[in-house]
């Protein structure tokens, strides 16, 4: 089953062209890797996807468990399970790590037609996903981001990922800045989370992340479109190679 | 005579001796201190734009107006009910600045603490009390309290004996009548804290009407040695009221004085709040909300004069403006030549949220010993978009985003309040404020 479609997408940020005519299909229950030089669009499609302001979508369609996805506000999106993992989570001083997991369960849980956690419900869920991430219980009743390392964002990501139970992943960039333990942690969180009706599309710049996690297609993207698409051979072969010569193939077809 | 002359209306302040000599027709040494304050109040008039102090906040609306000295009335315990914070403490409720004994909880006096009512003290004591008040009138002469000076009828008087510490706070509720508008009220709090004492007094000033009623305020609070007050002042007056507040506090040496200074109500809202350090190890921390809504104008003044070494200050002031609503925040500090080793902070943080909404903010230093460690920073922006997109990405619709964020600007004054009746009364108004639950 299609989980995402995106046909002939065209987005731009102010005056810049940023996607350029991209295309891109995923199944439940696959995992894609999105590869590709600086610049070259990664993150406003991740973005663009969960609903972020500021980009123009000048064509193109973007179809999510056959719903028009870009027609709903990003809260709308996250009910129906859209998840981004931000590269860079946002610090929000005042507001507590547990208030906002709380806030964001009980409003899926509400789309999906559920009654919302008691508190004790909550808690046990929370401290046991908690644990798959290594996160001391500390973390809860601190201020959302605020003052965590960079690896300590990067597992909340994935921490409210696994609370949210989400349909389609969309993680950015989730292994930059990580050391070599924290990004074994992430990776097996979201191992862990892998399922035959979700769908992951992960942002990365480098292959190591997919030593951790096996993507079942890595996709080039370059200059605003998928250049070319492959198996997990294809990122080893770009960690060797490098991106240039699929740009050159693209040039020459 | 001119029909020029005719037209020509008397000073504003004028329109209140009729009404003083209505109120006052026999004459001892109190009315004699009131008169004085009302020459002093008449011959200064309102404040204008045109002073420093009141550069930003525009008095014309108030000076226009003529208020009458609003009488002591018969209540309905239900309509003033509502109002009040359940479980806030020893609750004292005046009603058009009269206090009710019908609506308040105190019965026998307290130990460790006289509590008495302004008119009760000066019948009782009137060479004290009039002694008291001409010391405030040297000290601090300002026209507004001098119009309190001559119009007020009865407050509240706490003394706080050495050492002890009432176990509760004080709930001062001031209210209006049902229907009430055109009307002043003046009433005057003092609180004298005795050496080593602590104590806890909230001023909630509250009402819904729709009539337009004026308020003018003051507070006189003295801590001694050691001694430790914590004041709320939490003004949720009717949408169409005037209130002017002062506040004036003197802390001894090792004494603490906190101020939560929370302005939500009134069309137009004014306080000056103004303290003194005059022993070594005082300290001082000036907290405070200033959240204007729709056309209202909420204006904080404050002063913390470090008149003696070895004093510290803390001051923490937040503005969130919405619609057309106007903030100013003016936070005076003075270290005096002899006040060396003095600690002052300052902050002031304001949020806009509408294109119409306007906060004025200005830090104002004065300081005259060089051995000192003052600190300020003002910054003013709007809710972070990036956090935002964040929230709501993880499921929170726009409003309770907002509503959220909002709460989290607000957080670093909230939960400075102690009393949790206080704290959950004023999330509660927060919520409903920026539409968390709508």
């Amino acid at each position: 089953m299609s989980m995402l479609k995106i046909e002939n997408l065209q987005v731009r940020a102010g005056d810049k062209q940023v996607l350029n005519g991209l295309s891109l299909e995923v199944g439940a229950g696959e995992v894609h890797a999105i590869m590709g030089p600086n610049g070259s669009g990664k993150s406003t499609l991740v973005q663009v996807l969960a609903g972020r302001e500021g980009y123009e979508v000048t064509a193109g369609s973007v179809s999510y468990q056959g719903r028009d996805l870009l027609a709903l506000p990003p809260e709308e999106r996250a009910r129906a399970g859209v998840f981004l993992a931000f590269q860079y989570p946002v610090e929000i001083p005042g507001v507590n790590n547990v208030y906002l997991l709380k806030a964001g369960l009980n409003a899926v849980r509400k789309h999906r037609g559920l009654p919302e956690l008691d508190a004790f419900d909550f808690l046990t869920l929370v401290r046991e996903k908690m644990k798959l991430m290594q996160m001391d219980e500390s973390f809860l009743n601190r201020a959302v981001n605020e003052g965590f390392s960079g690896g300590e964002k990067k597992r909340n990501e994935i921490l409210q990922m696994a609370v949210l139970e989400p349909a389609l992943a969309l993680l950015d960039e989730t292994d930059s800045g990580l050391d070599i333990d924290a990004l074994r942690v992430v990776a097996n969180g979201v191992n862990s989370l892998r399922r035959q009706d979700r769908a992951i599309v992960m942002v990365t710049h480098y292959q190591r992340l997919l030593e951790y996690i096996e993507p079942d297609r890595v996709h080039v993207l370059s200059g605003g479109r998928i250049l070319k698409s492959g198996d997990k051979s294809l990122a080893l072969e770009l960690e060797k190679r490098g991106y240039d010569w699929v740009k050159q193939e693209a040039a020459a077809a | 005579m001119s029909l020029v002359t005719l037209q020509e209306s008397p000073p504003p302040g004028e329109r209140y001796r009729a009404a003083f000599d209505a109120r006052w027709p026999a004459s001892n040494a109190l009315v004699e201190l009131r008169r004085a304050a009302l020459q002093r109040f008449v011959a200064a008039g309102f404040p204008t734009q045109r002073q420093e102090d009141w550069k930003y906040t525009n008095l014309r609306r108030l000076e226009t107006r003529t208020f009458a000295p609003a009488a002591s009335t018969a209540v309905a315990l239900g309509t003033h009910e509502q109002h009040w914070i359940a479980n806030a403490g020893i609750r004292i409720v005046l009603v058009n600045g009269h206090w009710m004994p019908a609506l308040s909880s105190i019965g026998a006096q307290l130990p460790g603490m006289t509590l008495l009512t302004l008119k009760q003290w000066c019948e009782h004591d009137p060479q004290a009390a009039a002694a008291f008040i001409a010391e405030t009138a040297r000290s601090q002469p300002n026209a507004l309290e001098d119009l309190n000076r001559a119009f007020f009828e009865d407050g509240v008087v706490l003394d706080v004996a050495a050492g002890a510490s009432p176990d509760q706070p004080i709930y001062i509720v001031h209210q209006w009548s049902e229907g009430a508008t055109q009307l002043m009220s003046n009433p005057r709090l003092i609180v004298r804290a005795a050496a080593n004492s602590r104590c806890t007094v909230i001023e909630h000033y509250v009402g819904s009407g729709a009539g337009e009623c004026f308020t003018n305020a003051v507070s006189e609070i003295q801590v001694a040695a050691g001694a430790r007050v914590e004041h709320y002042r939490i003004q949720q007056e009717a949408p169409r009221a005037f209130h002017i507040g002062h506040v004036n506090v003197r802390v001894q040496r090792d004494g603490q004085y906190a101020s939560h200074d929370i302005a939500l109500g009134a069309s137009l809202s004014r306080l000056n709040l103004g303290t003194i350090l005059q022993g070594p190890g005082a300290h001082v921390a000036l907290h405070g909300l200033l959240a204007p809504l729709a056309n209202q104008h909420l204006d904080s003044h404050t002063t913390i004069d470090h008149a003696a070494a070895h004093t510290s200050s803390d001051e923490n002031y937040r503005g969130i403006a919405g619609e057309r609503g106007r903030g100013v925040f003016n936070g005076k500090v003075i270290v005096r030549p002899d006040a060396q080793k003095t600690d002052a902070r300052q902050s002031s943080r304001n949020l806009l949220l509408a294109a119409g909404a306007e906060i004025d903010t200005k830090p104002e230093l004065e300081i005259y010993a060089n051995d000192v460690k003052c600190s300020h920073g003002a910054t003013t922006g709007q809710l972070d978009a990036a956090a935002l997109f964040y929230l709501r990405s993880r499921g929170l619709d726009e409003t309770a985003a907002r509503a959220l964020l909002i709460r989290a600007f607000a957080e670093s004054v909230v939960s400075t309040i102690g009393p949790q009746a206080l704290r959950c009364h004023l999330e509660k108004v927060l919520d409903q404020r920026y539409g968390m639950f709508s």
